[in-house]
């Protein structure tokens, strides 16, 4: 099983990485160098906090862009190509090959954040009290929250269409970004119905606000370990959840050649 | 052969065969059973040591099974065909309103270990869904499949067969030998014997020298071959092979010939599908022809040529094919209904393409 996985997931791997996906991490550092060239001599006294700001976005939205188009695509392009009939004729669980694709989109964007991140690193390292090790914290919830929406577009391309996948999942990270203030938003209004659809919105769709410590970081507050964990354990329970819908709709689909 | 799950095999003392167990035998075979007379390899405790075997014709269903398993002692055995398919339907949605659309209907056949057994059918007839229920990449709506002794369903049966899609499309970024040994994992071949098989395969494929550009440079043709490939890593007991000759040039569909013709030599048992007439005379033991989703015929291809067909020429030139007295009786009698005139009736020998087209022209499902 972890043998059909593993050759899923780097084969995979390989395609993304040779359809010149790459060429978005020299997106990255142009916009890394113009923050620097452009904008921070606009902002007299906050040089560096715009460097990392626009730094740590650039890279959260470059990993989004990466995972909801190559991943609403991913097994849509396979089932409609038929190159997934010669996989599963195979000894292939069907769950087995959603896992493969999922983890294989993983580690193309684990390796796309974690050479951004050394460019980021290497940035902040050259504008004088910038750097920081805690944007390594940052990193990684930021491969957190785009692994939970990776597992969404896992899940929303075995049912729909690739573009439909890809608005649902954007859909997700947007709505998933503003859960908090719906809540809010609904305790405010004191009508019982309102409050209850912003409370199923809210528990229905992942706070992704929970992996967001931009601002923190930029600012130099604490990211405790514990907060860490506790994102870890939501991050990779929304994940599980999601993966495991997505197979149950899958182990049912229908290919045809 | 092996017993086991599968073929229906009637038992007989050793004392009882003499001329009424073989003329019993015949008669089954006049009511469409194909027999062979072989000798059953067999742990099973039997009465009387070595039996006789026979092989159904599967389109007689289970209800002949049992008619011809009675009176035998004791009463029977099965044994392990390649593949039974038994009542195997499928129908598709399509549409706003949802409306079911056939893929195949009631498709019902067995094919014995070591045989070529080719599905025959123009395009839409049913062969690719045939094919994606065998393999369970389609949930059949009804029906039953074992391969090799064990449900479809089955995970593990999967390494012990190979498949080939119609129109093969793989991972365009990856080289041939990538890729091979991306399909060589799956199968779980060893680390070992993996370049090992990668090499033998693609030299007798002839795209040894191709292996190491990516598949996006491959030609159709090539892409055929890296199919083929992939379906024989494995070493598989089982080929299904969904119209193999696409996009090969005479020369590679010659060798592709050979190589399945070798194929069978080793034993293997081979399920193919295609419209192209020649390949399947040249290649098959046995062909099922499909229609608008149902299997309307099966002919061992030993058979054909045996006998003889009719060629009916009426007004206005159109020629028809009857491959029987039967069929020629039900067409001169549609012509007469029609007020049409027969012309000309010619006798000529029944060949594959004949009995096709034969099948073809005939409204109703010759079984």
């Amino acid at each position: 099983m972890m043998g059909n996985i593993s050759a899923l997931a780097m084969s995979t791997f390989l395609e993304t990485v040779r359809d010149r996906i790459f060429y978005l991490v020299g997106v990255f550092g142009f916009l890394m160098l113009s923050s620097t060239a452009i904008l921070s001599p606009l902002t007299i006294g906050a040089q560096g906090k715009i460097m990392v700001d626009v730094g740590l976005a650039g890279m959260a939205i470059i990993g989004l862009l990466v995972v909801i188009f190559v991943g609403s695509g991913m097994v849509r392009k396979e089932l409609d190509k038929g190159t997934i009939l010669t996989i599963l004729a195979k000894p292939v669980g069907r769950r087995e090959y959603l896992v493969g694709k999922f983890l294989g989109l993983n580690l193309t964007l684990l390796t796309m954040l974690a050479i951004m991140g050394m460019i980021f690193l290497f940035m902040t390292f050259l504008a004088p009290g910038t750097f920081s090790l805690h944007f390594v914290k940052a990193f990684y919830l930021t491969f957190l929250e785009l692994t939970l929406i990776n597992a969404a577009v896992v899940f929303f391309s075995t049912s729909v269409s690739p573009i439909l996948a890809a608005v649902f999942s954007l859909g997700v990270f947007l709505v998933g970004h503003m859960s908090e203030s719906i809540r809010d938003f609904g305790q405010m209004q004191g009508d019982g119905f309102q409050q209850k659809m912003a409370d199923v919105v809210y528990y229905m769709i992942p706070n992704l606000e929970v992996f967001n410590v931009r601002g923190a970081v930029v600012h130099g507050d604490p990211v405790t370990w514990q907060h860490l964990s506790m994102a870890t354990v939501y991050g990779l329970g929304w994940t599980l959840l999601l993966l495991l819908l997505a197979g149950s709709i899958f182990s049912r689909k229908e290919l045809r050649g | 052969m092996h017993l086991g799950y599968g073929t229906r095999v009637a038992w007989f003392p050793l004392n009882h065969r003499n001329n009424s167990t073989i003329s019993r035998f015949q008669a089954f075979k006049s009511r469409g059973w194909v027999l062979s007379f072989q000798k059953v390899v067999t742990n099973e405790p039997g009465p009387a040591g070595p039996d006789f075997a026979l092989s159904p014709v599967p389109t007689t269903g289970l209800k002949q099974t049992a008619e011809v398993c009675l009176g035998s002692s004791p009463p029977c055995l099965e044994t392990v065909d390649a593949l039974r398919v038994l009542d195997l339907s499928k129908s598709f949605r399509s549409g706003f309103l949802r409306k079911p659309i056939r893929g195949i209907d009631g498709v019902s056949f067995s094919v014995p270990r070591g045989r070529v057994f080719a599905l025959l059918g123009h395009n839409g007839a049913g062969k690719t869904t045939t094919i994606n229920c065998i393999l369970d990449l389609v949930h059949p709506d009804r029906g039953q499949v074992n391969i090799l002794g064990m449900p479809h369903g089955d995970c593990a049966v999967r390494s012990r067969v190979g498949y080939l899609p119609e129109r093969p499309y793989f991972f365009e970024h990856l080289t041939g030998r990538e890729l091979l040994n991306f399909y060589a994992k799956l199968l779980g071949v060893q680390d070992g014997d993996r370049n090992r098989r990668i090499g033998e395969l693609s030299a007798k494929l002839g795209f040894e020298s191709y292996l190491g550009r990516r598949l996006k440079k491959y030609s159709k043709g090539m892409l055929q071959r890296i199919g083929i490939a992939q379906a024989l890593l494995g070493d598989p007991e089982l080929l299904i092979l969904d119209e193999p000759m696409s996009g090969l040039d005479p020369m590679g569909r010659r060798e592709i010939r050979e190589l399945l013709l070798e194929m069978k030599e080793q034993g293997k048992t081979i399920i193919l599908s295609s419209h192209i007439v020649p390949d399947i005379e040249q290649m098959a033991d046995t062909v099922a022809i499909l229609r608008e989703g149902r299997m309307v015929m099966i002919r061992d291809l030993a058979d054909l040529g045996a006998g003889a067909s009719f060629e009916i020429t009426l007004d206005g030139n159109e020629r028809m094919v009857a491959e029987d007295v039967e069929v020629l009786s039900e067409t001169l009698v549609r012509s007469r209904h029609e007020n049409r005139t027969v012309n000309r009736i010619q006798t000529r020998s029944t060949g594959l393409e004949d009995l096709y087209l034969s099948v073809h022209y005939r409204k109703e499902a010759v079984r």
